[in-house]
């Protein structure tokens, strides 16, 4: 395997953001996730949960709630706007004033034709959903208090809102109110002087309404009358979230994810179905703020950030991947730029960038410079060159470039100023490996080729790909600067000649999406990891797969490689030892020998600490290919530098835990 | 007088009977000082105190009305001058086009002045991260013109863009969730109950961990150094 210098890494001061709201679309199986910090991600649940894009906040856009209608994401925050995404520039189409403060809630109707969203003044407003855009149709009877969630009859006739203190359900055709009102009652002891808030309702087909409140009671009503059918005290916090499908699932701010369904509380006679609690899930530590319920699992996320996928286990007959507990923490794409050659590290923020050099020997880190943006927008996308001599990084409205000089311990950076016109926005960013060209990803699965030189930049030429609408989400290209892979939200895996300025090959499809990709330095072979852990490797010159992608798609990939449940974000080579090939996830680290036999099933896949029990004779005939190293947790990313010493990025959980919000307080027996 | 103090009528009728009662009491003053005193009656007296109370609440009432009233025409004095002090309304319009003008200047000019990236960097400063100090200058910020005298003129886009209702309603969550009567505890609490509890029994986080608090505790020793110091003068 080899031995090398590691310098590890944890000033990385990452911090993801809060779960605000989402979405689950059945159709296309995506779910669509929004952040407090105003970002948008879609997340790809046919694909092994894969994070598929990232549509970056903005300081002044804050989501409250998120909706499906059809393939079309809108979104409504207390900013009092209604926000149409682009989901294949991964930008915001339009945003439209709602003229009734801040939004609260948006909901559409069963039918996809209308939207409603809650204001603060109390209305309850329609939009009619046009081809292009929405349109403002009228508004409902106003209300005294705020209208904090909302929820249609699948009929589409009525519409359930939740206020504070009460209930009102609205008969759509005509605007009115029907008459019955539900008085929620305030909580017990303390919080009878403050007014109960109707975090979320659910109106069912059968004319029930349920709802969950700030007084902890999950309350179950008969929508006709407006009479209190049950109610369960479910927390002593508040009970933030409900999502409906076949069963009601509720999210409270202790942590807790609590499943009720409908059905005959006991197995005697033939008793009257009735909303009975059955599960409990306890996967969050902070407040859980969004729900979703799709066909086989529950999906909720909250206030410490995770993104958990809870199977239920009913739906599946057997024990695999897709019935065992998801928790997603990180990003699945690089946020740390490593310039091999003159061992510099680019931490990517939504709103900062630092730079960091790594000391030679001593391992001192030297802190160099933190590049601040002014304006709203946050970064999409960064790179540094391997020199260490170029920085840019895009946001949604511009692109910058930066020309650093460092000597030993002074750095210096300009901007450059005047970049071609048609560099507006990038969704990646890559250099050449001699700095010589920028390559930047924009519409349309197409890469903008500019040159770069010590005055000016000057912009080449567009590769365009044969068809391509999703947006580029991963970018490699080869030390000989001769070839350039790209691989988009599609699947579509292009490589370009870099030198003739054209498209040379599309390498066949593969079901899951790429989730890392690198070009070998000497024998110029594509190895591209997908999200459902498949490992491929392509020969670019031949147009065809290597023998030894070949061998391993025969025989197989280990069970216990498959069962990982994080991607592969990085692949990198070892220029000193071609056959080996490194990648990493966040919980391993690992050294593909392709000298070495691959591993059947039957041998034991992590053998290192086997494998150094043994003796020198016996070792060669239990070596297989993959080396894996656990030492380094909650990994960031791993690059390997020149100089021939590994990078380890690390970003502890428990320090990410440290820095969350105030969780509930819960008096447990001997504390 | 007996007959009086058992008397159970409302109130009403009984500050109705006292008044007549208190007019035959002045009376009963001005005829003779030698006379005994004369027997106030309970009610009597609880009247005349509650008729002082309701006068000592109207007249403090009356102040305030008063007072009011004052600060309202104060307030409106000085909305009349702040409109005598405003410029004409032609000399507004001409600000008015002045920065929209500045707005159609070309966008790359218009971004190297409001969007400048604004860069800190080291001076050759080793050690771990801890350690260093971060340099921040700042660019040129906004667009700001000054006018003659003590005006003034900014583009609203440069302000904040959170309104008051939307501050209002950030206000309003914060307050529900985090607010008073919400039970919070801390991060360090719920991880320090998980230690004490898990299978391998340890001390609480910022124990355990040694960089937990790293600024509480560099200012308890700063405190203890101190402390130490004050110790030692005094008695060297």
């Amino acid at each position: 395997m080899g031995e090398f210098k590691v310098h590890r890494v944890r000033f990385f001061d990452y911090m993801p953001t809060a779960i605000r709201a989402m979405a689950f679309n059945a159709h296309t199986e995506r779910l669509a996730l929004g952040r407090m910090d105003g970002s948008v991600e879609i997340f790809n649940f046919a694909d092994r949960y894969f994070q598929e894009k990232v549509i970056p906040g903005k300081d002044s856009r804050s989501i409250e709630a998120l909706c499906w209608v059809g393939g079309r994401l809108f979104s409504a925050g207390l900013n009092g706007e209604i926000t149409e995404y682009d989901l294949e520039n991964l930008r915001p189409k339009y945003s439209l004033e709602a003229y009734g403060g801040p939004i609260w809630t948006i909901t559409s109707n069963s039918q996809g034709a209308h939207l409603a969203i809650g204001c603060e003044d109390g209305t309850v407003k329609l939009f009619e959903v046009l081809e292009e855009s929405i349109q403002f149709e009228r508004n409902l009877d106003r209300q005294k208090g705020r209208i904090i969630s909302l929820s249609w009859h699948p009929s589409g006739t009525q519409i359930a809102a939740g206020m504070m203190d009460m209930i009102r359900v609205f008969d759509v055709p005509t605007g009115e109110l029907k008459t019955a009102m539900l008085l929620v009652d305030r909580g017990f002891g303390g919080s009878k002087s403050r007014e109960t808030v109707v975090w979320s309702v659910v109106f069912l087909s059968d004319y029930t309404i349920i709802s969950g409140d700030s007084a902890g009671k999950v309350q179950v009503w008969d929508g006709h009358t407006g009479t209190l059918v049950k109610t369960h005290l479910v927390t002593k916090w508040d009970v933030l979230a409900l999502s409906d499908e076949s069963s009601v699932v509720v999210g409270t701010s202790e942590g807790t994810v609590i499943q009720f369904q409908f059905i005959a509380p006991t197995l005697q006679q033939q008793q009257d179905k009735e909303w009975v609690r059955t599960r409990t899930f306890k996967n969050h530590t902070h407040d859980v703020r969004a729900l979703a319920e799709i066909e086989t699992a529950i999906v909720s996320g909250g206030m410490d950030t995770q993104l958990v996928v809870r199977p239920l286990l009913e739906k599946f007959d057997e024990r695999s991947h897709a019935s065992a507990l998801r928790k997603i923490q990180f990003p699945h794409r690089n946020l740390v730029f490593c310039a091999k050659k003159a061992g510099l590290l680019l931490f990517q923020f939504p709103g900062q960038l630092e730079l960091w050099r790594l000391g030679e020997s001593d391992g001192h880190v030297l802190f160099l410079c933190d590049i601040c943006l002014q304006g709203e927008d946050h970064i999409c996308c960064s790179a540094l060159s391997s020199c260490g001599g170029w920085l840019a990084y895009s946001t949604m409205s511009s692109v910058r470039l930066y020309r650093l000089q460092t000597d030993n311990n002074d750095i210096s950076i300009s901007k450059v100023p005047k970049l071609p016109k048609i560099l507006r926005s990038a969704h990646q960013l890559c250099f050449s490996s001699d700095s010589s060209k920028l390559f930047a990803a924009s519409s349309q699965s197409s890469v903008l080729v500019i040159a770069l030189s010590q005055s000016e930049c000057k912009y080449v030429h567009t590769l365009k790909p044969k068809s391509g609408q999703q947006p580029i989400h991963l970018m490699t290209n080869s030390v000989d600067g001769k070839w350039l892979a790209t691989a988009n939200s599609d699947c579509e895996i292009h490589v370009y000649n870099v030198q003739k300025l054209k498209l040379h090959c599309i390498v066949p499809v593969y079901g899951s999406c790429p989730s890392a990709m690198g070009i070998h330095p000497t024998t110029n072979n594509l190895t591209m990891v997908h999200a459902d852990q498949q490992i491929f490797e392509y020969s670019i010159v031949e147009k065809q797969y290597t023998d030894w992608s070949r061998k391993l798609q025969k025989q197989g990939l280990h069970n216990l490689w498959l069962d990982r449940d994080t991607p592969v974000t990085h692949v990198t080579f070892n220029p000193k030892n071609p056959e080996q090939i490194l990648l990493h996830d966040m919980h391993m680290f690992c050294i593909i020998d392709q000298s070495l036999p691959l591993p059947d099933q039957k041998t034991q896949f992590y053998n290192q600490m086997t494998l150094r029990s043994l003796s020198e004779q016996e070792r060669p005939s239990h070596l297989h290919a993959f080396k894996i190293c656990k030492t380094f947790q909650d990994l960031l990313s791993v690059s390997l530098l020149d100089d021939q010493s590994l990078v380890m990025v690390e970003r502890p959980l428990l320090a990410i835990t440290c820095q969350l919000p105030a969780p509930v307080r819960q008096k447990k027996f001997a504390t | 007088m007996a007959k009086k103090l058992l008397r159970t009528s409302p109130s009403s009728s009984n500050k109705f009977n006292s008044a007549n009662m208190t007019d035959d009491f002045q009376l009963h003053l001005d005829s003779s000082d030698d006379d005994a005193p004369e027997e106030v009656t309970f009610e009597e007296s609880k009247a005349s105190a509650l008729r002082s109370m309701k006068n000592a609440l109207e007249t403090s009432k009356r102040e305030k009305d008063l007072l009011k009233e004052k600060r309202r025409k104060r307030q409106e004095m000085f909305q009349e001058q702040k409109k005598r002090r405003l410029l004409p309304a032609h000399i507004l319009e001409e600000i008015d086009t002045a920065p929209s003008k500045k707005q159609k200047l070309p966008r790359d000019q218009a971004e190297s002045n409001h969007e400048e990236a604004y860069c800190s960097w080291e001076e050759g400063r080793e050690g771990s991260k801890e350690g260093y100090e971060k340099e921040t200058k700042k660019g040129f910020k906004g667009n700001i013109r000054r006018l003659k005298g003590n005006y003034s003129v900014m583009r609203v886009a440069d302000q904040s863009s959170t309104n008051s209702q939307q501050q209002t309603a950030m206000d309003f969550i914060q307050a529900r969730l985090y607010g008073p009567g919400s039970q919070r505890t801390t991060n360090n609490e719920v991880l320090s109950l998980q230690n004490k509890r898990g299978p391998n029994k340890s001390a609480a986080m910022q124990f355990v961990n040694k960089k937990w608090g790293t600024e509480k505790k560099a200012k308890a020793e700063k405190l203890k150094k101190q402390w130490i110091q004050k110790r030692k003068v005094p008695s060297s």
